[in-house]
């Protein structure tokens, strides 16, 4: 897995502060300074000053502290209308300018993390003047979504990674249930060698009084058989010994491995709970999406949600953040049609986008529904077809259910227009893995007309799962359980041949079957003389491939693990998990595993990408701000680029005669050189002229875009709209 | 080590006689010599250990042996030293990852740094240590033959490698010592994007 996105966080954090102080502290001799300074020597430090604000203001909306931000965005709007001259500089207003520079210093005091991130108040709860955010009592931000309720029970702040570590050792408590309860089989095996050996003593026991007796009567007779005789006597009393000893402490054993088994349990489900935050946390950032996104495309959009206080692990909704800004675009995008169409179609003019959020037993669904167009099956089969993912044979053989299931396959967009929000036929694949990843399943339904619901289904809690520990090359893995659609034994002349691939027949249905081993890359093992083979049928994304394997185990709990720092992503490989001896054992991922079977198989269909040169992919990163650098670049890297980076325009510049970049992300506003003139000397000269710009600016107006796209930029994101999967959709693009 | 069938029984003897002088002269020491010698050790074991005046001028590495040659790493880079037992192989990983060990319900990738840098293959190896190399960013293990230990290396006496050494790219070298043990740059290997593993997925290659 790449680097949690809470622990990035927290690391950007703390670089965050530390920029965040400088700038304070620059600010605070500034605003001595201007106090002293003659008039004429004012306007070069209100420039300062005013850069410092902004500068921090931009570091800030990074880093998502609200509260912060609009503390700048104050202080910059006096410094702008001190620049222009607008406003006098009173003792007054300098009183008013040190006060809100306290206000910033507290606020900037390192609180933990999560609080600071997570729980920000809402975007439109902004506070009206800075003093009151002073007096808001910090600790009643501690209190995550809850709250706004009257109730209010006494909290404790933790950072999260402190949370985490605990999760973490919890979890490992678990192998140690696990492997007390093969001790506990161990045990039993034991009482079975006890009854074996009484049952044969029982055979050999009256052998042995006639020779007693004979050994009793003579008196010459032999010692040896004598003291044979009495060791047998011996050795009876002491393995009966040996039984009661062993029975006596098997119980207390037994006593022992229930109460670590429940204890295991119970500690971890509170943990769990105790890392669990509402689905409410996630709706911030949606409401802002149908917000921004509906204006842009003039369409009437209203967000309906419930059961969003549902509470779950922290974790699987940083993960979720992606899969429902897809939904929710795609649904903006491809779904809700403008007001005039519908009406046209007799539907009210404003759409309706609802999330909901139930829970089923122990998971969790959610539910992402519009009223727009719903979907042209027969689109969905000829994109599929053109992009190769399936035959036009193929393709018209599946049912309508199982045709519209294509549209979560790679490179499959019913689209025609290629729009910067979707198109490419990426994001519901990419919804899918992130579910699948996350051991859920996603499906959808769907009525002309009438609109479409995706549905997740997610487990509450991360940690641990069922998995089947399978054997395949000789070597163990583990396959999540819920994958696994069955298990078949199938005699080796029921396998045919079908366009060079090997199928089974299941219910009259056929499915490809593909040796693990193939998938995986690894050497098959040499003798097969069995009569059968044992072959577990995964379905994902309405495809089903039977995967042939040496033979499944046994099924159990198990506990995903990551890893390591240097593998960040291994393909096939979602993890390890360690059993009970200690072994280590790979964890298969799903979705790589269907993709690798495709391409392990000779009939493959899967489109093959063109390798792409190294070169390329190496972007360039200009930003003053050291924050909003080590953002991108981290976003960058984490998605397999490399990455340069650059402080302004002119340093930027210098790096991009001397490198060889593919791509340059470039701030607006820098000191020395802009990006505005940063990317109009990138076309003006000859050997850059092609290199793709990607301009990422606090700036939102139309004018500003416009100079933008006039200077020659490929791409304009405004930060405050700004986000991961936005940038790298823009990204691969244009590379 | 010796042959047996070469012992000299005359040498043995000699020793024997010296060790047996020796003890005898040991019983009849003074308080005086005693005390002497054993400041005298105080001393000798005080200079051996320039742990923090000379730590500027010193570096202190940890030895290790991979395929009969020695090498070193700055110990401050390293987490542990662990025996390997049992070592799970990845499929789909270039060579030089080894595979995934378990180091105390921690998960740490092991690679054979000897393949990372397209060293030819020679010698017998048998690795049975893994040296566990972290920073702040990075962790991972390297294995090794075996692990001699830590010594303190005058950085003096370091010296860049000589145009007509064949080991390893340069990059990867801090410099080689009068003992021709080549000290791997850490920071350099922990820092190095080729390390990290990170399979595309076909989804981020896309196709349009």
């Amino acid at each position: 897995m790449p680097e949690n996105d809470e622990d990035f966080l927290k690391r950007l954090l703390v670089t965050f502060r530390i920029e965040a102080e400088e700038h304070v502290s620059a600010l605070s001799s500034g605003l001595l300074e201007l106090e002293k300074a003659s008039p004429e020597a004012r306007e070069a430090i209100i420039e300062t000053v005013f850069r410092r604000a902004h500068s921090l203001k931009g570091a800030a909306r990074s880093v998502n502290m609200t509260p912060v931000e609009s503390a700048c965005q104050k202080m910059e709007g006096v410094f702008a209308g001190l620049k222009r001259k607008e406003i006098d500089l009173s003792p007054e207003l300098l009183d008013e300018l040190h006060k809100n520079l306290d206000t910033l210093r507290e606020l900037l005091l390192p609180t933990d993390t999560k609080s600071a991130i997570e729980t920000k108040p809402p975007v439109e709860e902004k506070p009206e003047s800075i003093a009151s955010i002073a007096a808001e009592e910090p600790a009643s931000k501690a209190v995550a979504g809850s709250a706004t309720t009257s109730v209010r029970e006494e909290t404790v702040r933790v950072s999260t990674a402190r949370l985490d570590s605990l999760v973490r050792q919890a979890e490992e408590l678990v192998s140690a249930k696990l492997a007390a309860n093969q001790h506990a089989e161990a045990l039993r095996g034991i009482h079975s060698i006890f009854a074996r050996w009484k049952k044969e003593w029982a055979k050999v026991h009256p052998e042995l009084r006639p020779l007693e007796r004979a050994s009793n009567q003579n008196a010459n007779g032999s010692l040896a058989t004598k003291k044979l005789l009495e060791f047998l006597e011996w050795n009876e009393a002491h393995l009966q010994l040996l039984h009661e000893t062993f029975s006596a402490l098997e119980k207390p054993f037994e006593r022992d491995r229930r109460a670590l088994a429940l204890m295991v349990d119970g500690l971890l489900d509170d943990l769990k709970k105790t890392a669990m935050l509402p689905f409410s946390s996630l709706l911030i950032l949606l409401r802002k999406l149908v917000r921004d996104l509906s204006r842009e495309q003039g369409k009437e959009i209203e967000l309906v949600v419930s059961g969003d206080e549902l509470e779950m692990d922290r974790r699987i909704l940083q993960e979720l953040k992606d899969p429902l800004i897809h939904l929710v675009r795609n649904s903006i995008d491809h779904g809700i049609q403008k007001p005039e169409e519908r009406q046209k179609l007799n539907k009210p003019p404003r759409g309706t986008i609802s999330i909901t959020v139930l829970q089923r037993d122990s998971k969790v669904e959610i539910q992402v529904a519009d009223d727009g167009a719903g979907i042209d099956i027969a689109r969905v089969r000829s994109a599929a077809v053109k992009c190769g993912v399936i035959s036009r044979l193929d393709a018209d053989k599946l049912s309508d259910a199982e045709a519209v299931m294509l549209i979560f396959r790679s490179g499959v967009s019913t689209s025609p227009m290629l729009t910067d929000i979707s198109g490419r036929g990426l994001g519901l694949a990419i919804v899918r893995e992130k579910v699948e990843q996350l051991g859920g399943t996603v499906w959808l339904e769907h009525r002309v007309n009438a609109g479409t619901t995706f549905h997740m289904l997610l487990p509450l809690t991360l940690s641990t799962f069922r998995g089947v520990i399978l054997q395949a090359a000789d070597r163990l893995f583990v396959l999540p359980t819920n994958h696994i659609e069955r298990v078949v034994r199938v005699r080796k002349e029921e396998i045919k041949t079908v366009e060079n691939r090997e199928t089974l027949s299941l219910n009259g249905q056929t499915i490809p079957l593909v040796a693990l081993a193939d998938a995986l890359g690894l050497a098959k093992r040499t003798s097969q003389t069995e009569e059968t083979i044992t072959a577990l049928v995964i379905a994902s994304a309405g495809q089903r491939i039977a995967f042939h394997v040496d033979e499944v185990r046994r099924e159990q709990e198990v506990v995903l693990k990551s890893l390591g720092k240097q593998l960040v992503r291994v393909r096939n490989i979602s993890g390890a998990t360690i059993l009970d001896g200690g072994s280590v054992v790979p964890v298969l991922n799903v979705t790589d595993l269907m993709k690798s079977a495709a391409q392990a198989s000779p009939a493959a269909r899967t489109v093959t990408p063109e390798p792409r040169k190294k070169s390329a992919r190496t972007i360039l990163v200009a930003d003053d701000s050291i924050t909003s650098r080590s953002l991108l670049k981290n976003i960058l890297e984490t998605n397999g680029y490399r990455v340069e980076s650059a402080v302004d325009g002119i340093d930027a510049f210098t790096k991009l005669r001397s490198g060889d970049f593919g791509l340059v992300v470039s701030d607006v506003e820098m000191p020395r050189m802009d990006g505005f003139d940063l990317t109009k000397k990138i076309r003006a000269e000859k050997k850059l002229a092609e290199i793709p710009v990607v301009l990422v600016t606090a700036l939102e107006s139309r004018e500003d875009r416009e100079r933008g796209i006039d200077v020659g930029a490929n791409a304009y994101i405004v930060k405050s709209s700004f986000d991961q999967s936005n940038l790298l959709e823009v990204v691969q693009r244009l590379i | 080590m010796n042959n047996p069938s070469t012992t000299s029984w005359e040498d043995v003897r000699r020793r024997m006689d010296a060790v047996h002088a020796a003890l005898e002269h040991d019983v009849t020491i003074t308080p005086e010599t005693k005390k002497a010698i054993l400041k005298e050790r105080a001393l000798a074991l005080a200079k051996e250990r320039p742990k923090e005046q000379l730590a500027e001028a010193h570096l202190e590495i940890v030895e290790f042996v991979l395929a009969s040659e020695r090498y070193g790493i700055e110990s401050s880079f390293i987490r542990e030293i662990y025996p390997l037992r049992d070592l799970t192989p990845l499929p789909g990983t270039p060579p030089f990852v080894l595979g995934i060990i378990n180091l105390r319900g921690e998960i740490i990738s092991v690679i054979d740094i000897k393949k990372f840098f397209d060293l030819p293959e020679k010698g017998i190896t048998d690795l049975n240590k893994v040296i566990v190399l972290r920073n702040a960013e990075m962790e991972f293990g390297v294995l090794a033959d075996a692990v001699p230990g830590a010594r303190w290396i005058a950085r003096e006496a370091i010296q860049p490698p000589p145009a007509t050494f064949t080991g390893l790219r340069e990059e990867y070298l801090y410099g080689i010592t009068v003992e021709r043990i080549a000290i791997l740059d850490a920071v350099k290997l922990l820092s190095d994007p080729k390390l990290i593993i990170q399979e595309e997925t076909a989804i981020t290659k896309g196709s349009q």
